[in-house]
């Protein structure tokens, strides 16, 4: 069901041999800088990072200015562990203490600009990413390599999933995300679509996969819709996604497991 | 409710029961001479009565009334040579007419004293009637000429855009104009995405369009009523027509059943572009399917004077596929069964059983992932109409119409090794009825009144589980209803009235007031309509969509009704308007009614249209000047914003030139102001992706949109059996880029850029189809 007007258009296009693209000069308004705030903490090793930022214009380059001198605590609920973390680079700020565990619930507390921003989440548990093989699609006589990862979702409770790819040890840019409200219980294989990154003979490409809740998994999800790889297209009204970070913020604070697994792509 | 209803009609009808005695009626039915083809609009005057006069039902049929005496009754319809008759009425008359084509295109239009003047004396205002012949010459792409494209180019009425196959009428949206097929709802109007409508020209009669003012006997539909009429068939002689073109081929195939007493037509069209794939080299071209089909077959029979029957039927499809990775079909499938009935001279009914179908199926296939997912809502309709023809100056419409609405909005099905579970998400049912009447009245010469109230009725019916949510989208409650049980019930009046006041013979003004309640909703957040969007009923969640509109009028015309010209604003505010929570999940979701959002909109403008009726040098300039705004809780602050559909300037121009008896030459122009859009005003990273900023919700413009398209015609020598033309097109005359979107992303050569990257469909197309009838 996915972008299948993406496909209608693609092809009446290519009939008709008559579309075409052009980067155009758009005037755009310049928003008032906004705070940009992420933090992970992970089933891996520490130190987790918080990072905080702000927005620019569209037009600015991107490099996005980092908030300094926040006072940020992270706070293990399960445990009782409350963690003050160091700023390491200009916006960067790492944990010491705190150790992620599936089954935890983590706050956030971020206080900047005489303004005190939180969130909380819990770490979803574990589920195994078995391996990754490789689709190819054709459409018109040009193919398509997409990623697929492998695994079984567990049949009794609600899962969100996180993808992210390197194809040769190079992070693309995209992200996906996708939950099992359509696959509860099933063994999933699904293609990453990409649109930007192309897979050739005998790439490596890693993926990682983070089991995250359901608050993070809206959060990523109104963003791909909104930049239009959502399952129905383009949205036409595209609106700023709901953070899990209380008054006001962007960005989202996470817990998840992680596990990756790579795969060579052979033609 | 039938309550209002009787009351109503009893208090019309002694006002005129009194006043009837020494009259006596002439009725009949208006008919092409040539082919039999009854003519819709037809005006009915008797000479020296000021006044006195009908205008031609749906079926044709008019009914007029005088005292005793001598009349000449005048008889006419655009492009047809009016008729005179002389009429010695001392009883009640039978009196078919038959009326000739102009047979010479070029000869000046010779003005009699026929009501030419129509479209300024009646109190139908925001309506506009197109018959085939008159839209045969204005160019579209590929030269398939398309009476639904044309309408398009009339004031208040806006193209959604290339590849989105909606339209918008005075503000509304695509889901709220009611296209009707020979009574039948068409749930999906378009072919190609929007590219062609579904509406094959060999079949069809004509077209009304109401943007406003809407008859009482309508309803459902808040933005407009598109009614088109199929060609019932040359009744006299068999005969076979047909086009070759680029991209289309059509064939059409009518004539009598028994001669003057029943006709039959055929009318088929197929794309073909993907036989020319197949042709391809390239296996991976070859395996694409790329085409649709329109099949029209419509009969008509008449038992006797008093009763014919009419049935009448449409079925079209889309179908791509990608090799075996992707398919989708979609289309619909109508039929209307009528019967006509004079019960005597004033009373004329007609009963009509109604079929709608409109379903799509995906078939998907990747890897080990094997998906079917079908969709549909099909309708089972009954409509009892009858117009009572009090006198001359007056006639009653009254009737009754009630709908079954099955919608399935989705089962998927799957292979044994899929990532997916096997879903059907639960079927819907409702009951929507409605009973009306409406009476138009001469009150003098110069004042038209016609008024009317439609009473509605919306019952969500069982088998089935509805909830009801919370803000954040969880399940608040939730009730079983067993099959045929009512969960819900809206009940609206809607009242309609519309007055004309002739100043002189050429100029009038008007005023009307509407109200239409719509009870089916189109769901889509995307940026244009797709044939898998999804229709849902009015439930617990979702009330009833409202419109009330009141316009007013300035109708004039020219030398000697040559030309005329008119003046309209509106004024619309809406009800319970729908929007979509960010992040709203329309796709195989059983809960979807927790994602939507509830406002109100309002929408107004000007328009102005300068026609030119006849001569060498016709066509028409129309210009809108509108605004369209809509406000939500929950969506930019709860402050008015400009809906999607808003656009400040519209103009079209169409011009139709017959240089010669052979050549015809056309011009359609068009521009407008781009769509209001949301695009993005900062950005910020996360995970390594570029994240758009938005401040308020469409408040930036696309860029605007002009276009030229020119067509000519030439048309071969006329021969006693065969006739042919050439017809060449070009589409978009001056290769425009027009933005089809504009996509915000990264800059591929500068990482730490990015751009705004404008799509384009349709540059130039040029196209020749060769058109025969023999």
């Amino acid at each position: 069901m996915s972008s299948g007007r993406i496909f209608l258009l693609m092809a009446t296009a290519l009939y008709f041999f008559s579309g075409c693209e052009k980067v155009v000069q758009v005037n755009l308004n310049k928003a008032t800088p906004q705070i940009i705030i992420q933090g992970n903490v992970t089933n891996e090793a520490g130190p987790y990072t918080v990072s905080i930022t702000r927005s620019v214009p569209f037009d600015n380059s991107n490099v996005f200015p980092p908030v300094t001198g926040a006072v940020v605590k992270i706070k293990d609920v399960t445990a009782g562990i409350t963690d003050i973390l160091t700023e390491t680079m200009p916006g960067v700020y790492n944990t010491a203490t705190v150790q992620g565990t599936a089954g935890s619930t983590y706050t956030l507390e971020v206080m900047t600009d005489n303004k005190t921003y939180t969130a909380s989440s819990t770490m979803p548990g574990i589920v195994v990413l078995d391996s990754v093989s490789f689709f190819i699609n054709t459409f018109f006589g040009t193919t398509l390599t997409n990623p697929l990862p492998n695994f079984q979702d567990p049949p009794d409770a609600d899962n969100y999933y996180f993808f992210k790819q390197l194809i040769n040890r190079k992070p693309v840019k995209t992200f996906f995300v996708f939950d099992d409200r359509l696959s509860q219980g099933r063994y999933i294989s699904r293609q990453l679509f990409n649109d930007s990154a192309y897979i050739k003979n005998l790439d490596t490409v890693e993926l990682e996969m983070r089991c995250i809740d359901k608050n993070v998994y809206n959060y990523f999800n109104h963003i791909i819709e909104a930049q239009g790889g959502g399952n129905s297209g383009p949205v036409a009204a595209p609106g700023n996604p709901a953070s899990n970070i209380s008054n006001g913020a962007f960005g989202y604070f996470s817990a998840h497991t992680v596990q990756r697994k790579a795969g060579v792509f052979k033609e | 409710m039938k309550l209002i209803i009787a009351l109503l009609l009893l208090s019309l009808l002694p006002h005129y029961t009194f006043s009837q005695a020494q009259k006596f009626i002439i009725n009949g039915t208006v008919r092409d001479k040539e082919t039999g083809e009854t003519l819709i609009g037809a005006n009915v005057m008797i000479s020296g009565q000021a006044g006195l006069g009908a205008v031609s039902n749906a079926y044709g049929f008019y009914s007029v009334s005088a005292a005793a005496g001598a009349y000449k009754m005048l008889v006419s319809f655009s492009g047809y040579v009016t008729d005179t008759i002389a009429v010695e009425l001392s009883n009640n008359i039978e009196l078919p007419v038959a009326l000739e084509k102009y047979k010479e295109q070029l000869q000046e239009v010779v003005i009699t004293s026929g009501r030419k003047n129509a479209n300024v004396s009646r109190p139908l205002m925001g309506v506009q009637k197109l018959s085939i012949d008159e839209i045969k010459n204005v160019p579209v792409i590929f030269g398939e000429k398309d009476i639904l494209k044309t309408i398009q180019l009339l004031p208040g009425i806006k193209s959604a855009g290339e590849g989105n196959s909606g339209f918008y009428v005075r503000g509304g949206s695509a889901d709220q104009n009611l296209v009707l097929l020979d009574e039948a709802v068409v749930y999906n109007a378009s072919h190609l995405l929007g590219f062609f409508s579904t509406f094959n020209s060999d079949a069809i009669k004509d077209v009304t369009v109401y943007k406003g003012g809407m008859p009482a006997e309508y309803g459902g539909r808040l933005s407009s009523v598109i009614d088109i009429k199929m060609n019932d068939g040359n009744n006299k002689k068999f005969g076979v027509g047909g086009g070759i073109g680029l991209i289309a081929s059509r064939l059409n195939l009518e004539g009598p059943i028994v001669k003057e007493k029943g006709s039959f037509i055929v009318s088929a069209r197929r794309t073909y572009a993907d036989v020319f794939l197949k042709l391809s080299a390239d296996s991976a071209l070859k395996n694409n399917v790329l085409y649709f089909y329109d099949l029209n077959a419509k009969a008509n029979y008449k038992l006797n004077d008093k009763n014919r029957i009419f049935l009448s039927a449409y079925t079209g499809r889309d179908n791509f596929g990608f090799g075996t990775a992707f398919g989708i079909d979609y289309g619909n499938l109508t039929g209307t069964l009528r019967w006509n009935h004079i019960f005597n001279k004033r009373l004329f009914s007609n009963t009509s059983l109604i079929y709608s179908n409109y379903s799509y199926r995906i078939k998907i296939k990747a890897g080990n992932n094997d998906l079917l997912i079908t969709s549909k809502i099909r309708d089972l309709n009954f409509k009892e109409d009858l117009q009572y023809f009090i006198n001359a100056r007056s006639r009653i419409n009254f009737g009754v119409n009630i709908i079954h609405h099955n919608i399935v909005p989705g089962v998927v099905t799957v292979s044994e090794s899929s990532s997916f579970n096997n879903l059907t998400l639960q079927k819907k049912y409702s009951l929507e009825s409605a009973a009306y009447v409406s009476h138009e009245w001469s009150i003098s010469p110069a004042v038209n009144l016609t008024y009317g109230l439609r009473a509605s009725m919306f019952n969500v019916l069982g088998p089935g589980t509805f909830y009801s949510y919370y803000a954040n989208n969880d399940v608040k409650d939730s009730v079983v209803k067993k099959r045929g049980e009512v969960l819900k019930t809206y009940q609206y009046l809607e009242p309609r009235a519309a007055v004309s006041w002739l100043l002189n013979p050429s100029q009038s003004i008007k005023f009307s007031y509407t109200r239409n309640v719509q009870n089916l909703h189109l769901l889509s957040n995307a940026t244009g309509a797709s044939p898998t969007d999804l229709w849902v009923g009015s439930s617990n969640n979702i009330r009833p969509r409202i419109a009330d509109q009141l316009s007013f009028g300035y109708f004039r015309n020219f030398k000697n009704n040559v030309w005329e010209m008119s003046a309209e604003v509106y004024y619309k505010k809406l009800q319970n308007e729908i929007d979509y929570k960010t992040g709203a999940e329309l796709r195989a979701n059983e809960n979807i009614e927790a994602a939507l959002l509830f406002g109100e909109g309002r929408t107004y403008g000007l328009e102005l249209f300068l026609k030119k009726r006849y001569g060498k040098l016709n066509g028409w300039i129309g210009y809108t000047l509108a605004k369209a705004e809509r406000k939500f809780d929950g969506i930019n602050n709860g402050e008015y914003f400009n809906a999607t559909q808003d656009r400040r300037h519209e103009v079209s121009v169409v011009g139709i030139y017959q240089a010669s008896k052979k050549w015809t030459f056309s011009a359609t122009f068009v521009y407008y102001t781009g769509n209001a859009v949301t695009f993005p005003s900062g950005k910020y990273n996360i995970d390594g992706q570029t994240v758009f900023l938005y401040s308020k919700r469409n408040d930036y413009r696309m860029p605007a949109y002009h276009r030229l398209d020119l067509a000519a015609t030439l048309q071969g020598k006329k021969r006693k059996k065969y006739e042919s033309s050439w017809s060449f097109s070009i589409y978009n005359a001056y290769n425009r880029a027009n933005a089809f979107s504009i996509d915000f992303k990264d800059d591929p050569d500068d990482a730490s850029k990015t751009q705004a990257v404008q799509t384009t469909l349709f540059k130039i197309v040029p196209s020749v189809t060769y058109n025969f009838k023999f």
